[in-house]
């Protein structure tokens, strides 16, 4: 119990930290209106260009829903920890981390709920309120609930991806490549910026062995369902719930080995 | 006396890789197996007590934040056995960062768009700091600085000295048994540093923490340290009390004198050496200034002055205690 209320002190600082960060809030709020416009467009041309409203199963009015939704859990979701941690490991600032009396992972992790939970109130709440008053298309019911457990599996195997990939900067210096391409392929495999019903036979098999379509195809699936059954959610919340055991077990391990690199060889 | 850290023929290790020049020579790296060792930290025994303030010199890179580093458990070892607070560090790093406050001077370790107040709740809970124990600590650094301007202010409006103290009443608010600070008074001007000093020298006082003081400012090391540690490329030169230094080093001085530029010839420089050597002066230059290191219990200064004088007309002077730099370099050439 103690223990964790050194976590949610964490949390609590994060949410008095982000509250300080007004202009970046109405910055990313720009910039977000501006991708949906680009998406808009792009992709009426693209049903415009096709002989029948449903492409892939889809019409362009849920199309346009599944990827505004997509962004609004990316931009809660994306917290940077591959660029942080680089940064840290490269100006030595991690050693202050590490002489914290906690695992470095659950540090880092905690310290990011408090942004994450004032994002997803500042941006994904609002977002999702103007998609349902505008289309009416968001089932209001028990989806709501299994998808509140599903983003939580999702953060939870983001962050194991993002860790992962952030202890690469132990061995490697080029923090900004390393982490282009993890955001690259991890949007593209997750459907957050393609839905995966539109991928070739070929890319979607690949698509559905990867865990990144647990981050976003995963819990956007369930909040468009119209009242599931626990029969219809629980395939898409177990295949999170394996693939967040898996990347913490894998991340945990990954870090205590490159730890012990620097531990021995110096950063 | 209990001891608090015991290192004993403690060696630090780092591979580096030879790295190779352009961008075919980073290719090439890429691949490359060829490392050269880097001998940080060479056989180092030390015991240090519980509740002694010990200043731990050296030139730069002589290994002083790496035996930090390997006390506070980040690094391990390569070999050697340590014990801080009767465990091995690096075995058992976060129950061991449960015990031990460290300041790095170069950077914060408080929360940058947080109000100091804000990140000391924090601070409270991570180590679990009982409710009592932090408003006695609170009470006690309100009676030793002026806490209450700083405690509303985010850290990163903060100037340099403010950032400092706040980092160093950080490090000791969970009443810790270990304190370090590496470079705490980098940058600080002479008001600030003497509050540091203060700061410290009334905690060590009441709580009886150990402190492992890392500086180049002599003056941090006369105004706190009974004892110093002296390590230089890795080995342990000298490890005494102060007065035993002061002692030895009492009477020397430098003398530092501006000549005439067109006087300052390599010539004049010989001459110089070849008059004072045999008195144990040793002399540099920089620009139109020669620094001479006189032991006073050879030569008197007044002598020292009066032989420049017959080659050269001097413009201005200065006469300065030993630095540590100066010390250090002492007892590597010579031994003490
Ligand atoms: N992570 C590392 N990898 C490789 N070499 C390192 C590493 N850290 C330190 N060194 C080397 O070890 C030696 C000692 O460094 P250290 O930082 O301990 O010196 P220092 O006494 O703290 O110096 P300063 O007074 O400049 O802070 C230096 O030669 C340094 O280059
Ligand atoms: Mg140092």
């Amino acid at each position: 119990m103690s223990k964790m209320r050194k976590y949610l002190a964490l949390t609590r600082a994060g949410i008095i930290e982000e509250l300080g960060f007004r202009l970046a809030t109405i910055v990313m709020i720009f910039g977000n209106i501006i991708y949906l416009t680009v998406i808009y467009f792009l992709w009426r041309s693209i049903f415009a260009s096709s002989p029948t409203p449903v492409v892939n199963g889809m019409t362009f009015e849920s199309t346009l829903i599944y990827l505004v939704l997509a962004t609004a859990i990316f931009n809660f979701m994306e917290m940077y920890t591959v660029w942080e941690m680089g940064r840290n490991v490269q100006s030595g600032k991690i050693v202050l981390d590490l002489v914290r009396p906690m695992e470095y992972r659950s540090y880092l992790f905690w310290s990011y709920t408090g942004p994450t939970i004032m994002q997803f109130l500042t941006t994904f709440i609002p977002t999702f309120i103007i998609v349902e008053c505008v289309t009416k298309a968001i089932p209001l019911g028990i989806n709501l609930l299994y998808f509140i457990i599903s983003i939580i599996l999702a953060v939870m195997i983001n962050y194991s991806i993002d860790f992962m990939v952030g202890t690469i900067c132990l061995y490697s210096e080029s923090i900004w490549g390393i982490n282009i391409m993890k955001q690259v392929i991890v949007l593209l495999f997750s459907g957050a910026t393609i839905p995966l019903a539109f991928f070739p036979e070929g890319l979607a098999k690949v698509a559905s062995v990867l865990p990144f379509k647990a981050v976003y195809d995963g819990p956007l699936s369930i909040l468009l369902m119209n009242s599931p059954e626990i029969c219809d959610v629980l395939p898409i919340l177990e295949l999170q719930a394996f693939w967040a055991v898996m990347l913490y077990l894998l991340s945990v391990g990954f870090w205590k080995i490159s730890l012990r690199q620097i531990t021995v060889n110096g950063g | 006396m209990e001891n608090s850290i015991v290192l004993k023929n403690i060696t630090k290790e780092f591979k580096v890789l030879n790295r190779h020049e352009g961008l075919k020579g980073s290719i090439r790296d890429l691949f490359s197996r060829d490392y050269k060792t880097v001998t940080a930290v060479d056989n180092v025994s030390l015991e240090i007590k519980k509740g002694e303030i010990v200043g731990y010199l050296g030139p730069n890179g002589a290994g002083k934040s790496t035996t930090i580093k390997i006390m506070t458990g980040i690094l391990k070892p390569t070999s050697g056995e340590i014990m801080v607070n009767g465990k091995t560090p690096w075995e058992d790093r976060t129950s061991n960062c449960e015990k031990i406050g460290v300041v790095f001077g170069q950077r914060s370790q408080l929360w940058w768009s947080l109000p100091l107040v804000e990140s000391f709740k924090l601070l409270k809970d991570i180590y679990m700091i009982e409710d009592k124990n932090y408003n006695d600590m609170l009470d006690f650094y309100a009676s030793i600085v002026d806490l209450e301007p700083l405690l509303h202010k985010p850290v990163r409006q903060m100037s340099l000295g403010q950032r400092t103290l706040s980092d160093i009443l950080a490090s000791f608010l969970h009443s810790p048994e270990v304190v370090f600070l590496d470079e705490p008074t980098i940058g600080l001007d002479v008001a600030m540093k003497s509050n540091i000093r203060d700061l410290i020298a009334a905690i060590n006082e009441q709580k009886n923490t150990t402190v492992i003081l890392t500086t180049h400012d002599m003056g941090d090391v006369d105004a706190l340290c009974k004892r110093i540690v002296i390590i230089d490329k890795g080995k342990m030169l000298y490890d005494n009390d102060m007065e035993h230094l002061k002692k030895v080093f009492g009477s020397y001085r430098t003398l530092s004198l501006r000549i005439r530029s067109s006087q300052m010839t390599d010539d004049f420089i010989t001459s110089l050496e070849e008059r004072f050597s045999p008195y144990g002066i040793s002399i540099s230059t920089e620009n139109n200034w020669v620094s001479l290191v006189i032991n006073e219990d050879r030569i008197k200064v007044m002598d020292v002055l009066s032989g420049v004088q017959e080659n050269g007309s001097i413009k201005d002077m200065k006469l300065e205690e030993i630095s540590t730099e100066e010390v250090i370099k002492r007892i590597y050439t010579e031994g003490i």
